[in-house]
């Protein structure tokens, strides 16, 4: 079982990715109206790229911000420009926190320009830029750089499994937080700040003890350490990994 | 719900009055009694002014006179004995009550028109104007109607908080006072150099009504929007709403019992458990709402819109999420045919619900995930069915307490009527995701209870229910009326409405 998983995750995130072309840069985001729902486009050397439409916080992808620059990381799509851009996949945005006014492009929308048909809601817990699932009792969440937040899929997949850890009379749950880095397409490298892992662990304990997970069942532990960033795996690098152990 | 009238309701009403009028002046008596006379035919200017300790039977329905038509307050529980009631007696040292803030003829808050009414009527010597938080600075001679200003003009209480914050002692901002017309931020026995270093800032009276819809918690045990738990009421274990309070302090009625007895009628000590027990069990069973107006006429008949006037409010279900089938306030279709005035109400719920703008830098609305801008509907951030509250945790940073998108003069400078103060973020904390690390602001809102620099400024949404009652709007009172409130969204988004837009939203709320 545990080969086979593996072997999806190198599927997913791996084998796919050696002939796509991984992007990641810092760059100014910029909305797009349509007649529909707006859409989120970043340029990067001369090319605009798709990143997602406006959703709500249900959606896989959370839309960047105006007024603050955006780490983009997302594999270059296949297929037709989409809302005037090149489309990603896999794309995970990054909120940079200082306030950068230049960031401040709103497009009007245009007769030939449409945002696609929004993706369904990912079913709760499932949704693939925030929380991965290694079976009932192993959980990975996935974090945007330098930040601490936990996204409505990231909460509910906690949740989740203190309901597993409560339901199994397990006998503690393990938290590994991670601190990670990012390679830009630039060559160069972003690395978050020292102590990003003890705040992704504290918040993950915090919500673990408040649900009625004891603290003495608690086991924390902390990588500050940021593993040397690729550009291509980096995204989930920023990462708390949690495991209920049976006794 | 009939609207209750002085025909239908006139004995038990016309009880009540003369048991009032043994603990009302003549002329307020006089006053009063003409006012009923005058309810049963048009809605005319009357005094109805609930005062502690009065002992008088509040009957189980009610209707008030106001200048858009008429209010109706239903004591679902039945008629309320006030006689010893804690709710209407004084429990402290200053006379006030409960009821002296929260006024049945006031959808249970209170307007600015009822406070100078109090003030002609008494001279200012009513409880209400007490020195400690219905004056602008307790220093001040309290004789002095300038000393009330912002309780006279805006209908503004003071709200001391201590400074750093009594949940954390270590926070993220420094705090400055720039501005200081009322001098109570700089005086030596309340301000923030005091021996208890306090910071006040000035706050409506929010609505003591309809609060199943206010204290319903969101689905779950989580604040989707700081992906953190809600506070739990510490007596159950059980999650909170956190909507209770402007800055979300009291996560139940019972804290927030026990502060107001303590801060805003100087009781000692705590309140017994029975006297909990019922301010809270009154405070829960009371329902209010307009159910006249003076364009739309009989908001409740057979046929109308399901969502108005307060037994409606009774029979909905709290803590249930906007959508197609159930929008905020409920179909207006059935008006959509009807008088001129009742198309635009239901066009003005249209607007509420469906015309897009640009929502942008509001801090705990585009900062959750939503994006910035996003191109969003009023009901998106008022999204709770009845209420017209936000379901989550709903303190934002609509921008009318922080420079430069207030409601104040155009700079912190300029002479105003409210403190300013400059909050400095310390550079390892997270700015406010849109004004950044030093932000002028009349009112830090939330941050004064957490000390976090994302939270300057974001103020709990409030009720929409009873509006036409309780002017002024908005936690500064700085929305005269309806259409400054509509102007100052108007304003804030670029939201381009016309005149005619406008209009369809006032009628819209008027009738709430």
């Amino acid at each position: 079982m545990k080969l086979a998983r593996a072997l999806v995750v190198v599927l997913l995130f791996g084998a796919g990715q050696l002939q796509a072309q991984n992007l990641a840069f810092v760059a100014c985001p910029i909305v797009r109206d349509t007649k529909t729902v707006p859409c989120w486009l970043a340029e990067y050397k001369g090319e605009i790229y798709y990143l997602g439409n406006q959703g709500g916080v249900a959606q896989d992808f959370y839309p960047p911000q105006l007024n603050h620059e955006v780490l983009v990381e997302g594999v270059v799509g296949e297929g037709p420009r989409v809302c005037g851009g090149v489309p990603l996949r896999m794309v995970k945005t990054s909120v940079f926190l200082e306030i950068n006014r230049a960031c401040n492009t709103i497009l009007p929308a245009e007769d030939a320009i449409e945002a696609p048909e929004s993706p369904a809601r990912p079913p709760t817990g499932e949704a693939v830029s925030w929380v991965r699932w290694d079976g009932p009792a192993e959980s990975t969440l996935f974090f945007d750089f330098d930040n601490d937040f936990l996204s409505l899929h990231t909460s509910t997949a906690v949740q989740r499994l203190a309901q597993y850890f409560q339901q199994s009379k397990a006998s503690e749950i393990q938290v590994v937080a991670f601190r990670g880095s990012s390679k830009l397409s630039n060559g160069d490298v972003l690395t978050e700040q020292r102590d990003i892992a003890a705040a992704r662990a504290a918040k993950v304990r915090d919500i673990l003890i408040g649900l009625g997970v004891p603290q003495t069942a608690l086991k924390v532990l902390l990588n500050n350490e940021a593993r040397t960033p690729d550009g291509i795996n980096d995204p989930w690098s920023r990462k708390v990994t949690l495991s209920v152990k049976m006794p | 719900m009939t609207a209750p009238t002085a025909a239908n309701t006139g004995f038990r009403v016309d009880k009540f009055m003369m048991k009032l009028c043994r603990v009302l002046s003549l002329f307020l008596c006089v006053a009063a009694l003409g006012g009923l006379v005058m309810r049963a035919q048009v809605s005319q200017p009357q005094v109805q002014w609930f005062q502690a300790g009065a002992g008088v039977e509040l009957p189980k329905e009610l209707t008030f006179a106001n200048a858009g038509g008429r209010l109706g307050v239903l004591n679902s529980d039945g008629a309320v004995d006030t006689s010893g009631h804690p709710f209407f007696e004084p429990l402290g040292i200053n006379g006030r009550a409960c009821v002296t803030c929260h006024q049945p003829s006031n959808a249970m808050s209170l307007a600015v028109s009822t406070i100078r009414e109090r003030w002609q009527a008494t001279g200012g010597k009513d409880p209400l104007f007490a020195a400690i938080d219905g004056s602008d600075n307790p220093s001040l001679p309290q004789d002095r109607e300038n000393s009330h200003s912002l309780l006279l003009n805006r209908g503004l209480f003071r709200v001391g908080l201590p400074w750093p914050p009594a949940q954390n002692s270590n926070p993220e901002f420094s705090i400055e006072v720039v501005r200081d017309p009322t001098g109570v931020n700089r005086d030596p026995v309340w301000g923030l150099k005091s021996a208890k270093p306090t910071i006040s800032v000035f706050r409506r009276p929010r609505p003591v009504a309809n609060l199943k819809y206010v204290l319903a918690p969101d689905n779950g045990s989580f604040n989707v929007k700081l992906g953190v738990l809600l506070d739990k009421d510490p007596a159950t274990g059980k999650p909170v709403s956190m909507n209770l309070m402007a800055d979300a302090r009291a996560a139940t009625l019972a804290i927030q019992a026990e502060s107001a007895y303590r801060d805003h009628q100087e009781g000692k000590g705590q309140l017994r458990q029975d006297q909990l027990n019922r301010i809270i069990a009154f405070e829960t069973q009371v329902y209010a709402a307009q159910v006249f107006d003076n364009g739309a006429k009989d908001l409740t008949e057979a046929g109308g819109p399901g969502g108005l006037g307060p037994l409606n409010l009774l029979q909905e279900t709290a803590g249930v999420l906007n959508s197609p089938a159930k929008p905020v306030f409920l179909a207006f279709d059935a008006w959509k045919a009807s008088t001129e005035f009742r198309q635009s109400v239901a066009r003005g719920n249209d607007i509420f619900l469906n015309r897009t703008f640009w929502v942008k830098d509001v801090a705990h609305i585009n900062s959750i995930g939503l994006g910035n801008p996003a191109k969003r509907s009023c009901a998106v951030c008022h999204n709770a069915v009845m209420s017209g509250m936000d379901r989550a945790p709903g303190w934002v940073d609509l921008g009318t307490t922080n420079y430069p998108t207030w409601t104040e003069p155009k700079t912190w400078n300029e002479p105003g009527e409210l403190p300013v103060f400059k909050l400095t973020c310390r550079t390892d904390a997270r700015p406010h995701p849109y004004l950044g690390r030093v932000i002028y602001t009349s009112d830090p809102g939330r941050a004064l209870i957490t000390g976090k620099c994302t939270d300057i400024g974001a103020i709990t949404m409030g009720q929409f229910r009873g509006l036409a009652a309780r002017a002024p709007y908005f936690s500064n009172g700085s929305a005269r009326n309806l259409r400054e409130l509509v102007d100052y969204y108007d304003r804030r988004f670029d939201m381009r409405l016309s005149t005619q837009e406008k209009e369809d939203l006032i009628n819209f709320l008027g009738v709430l």
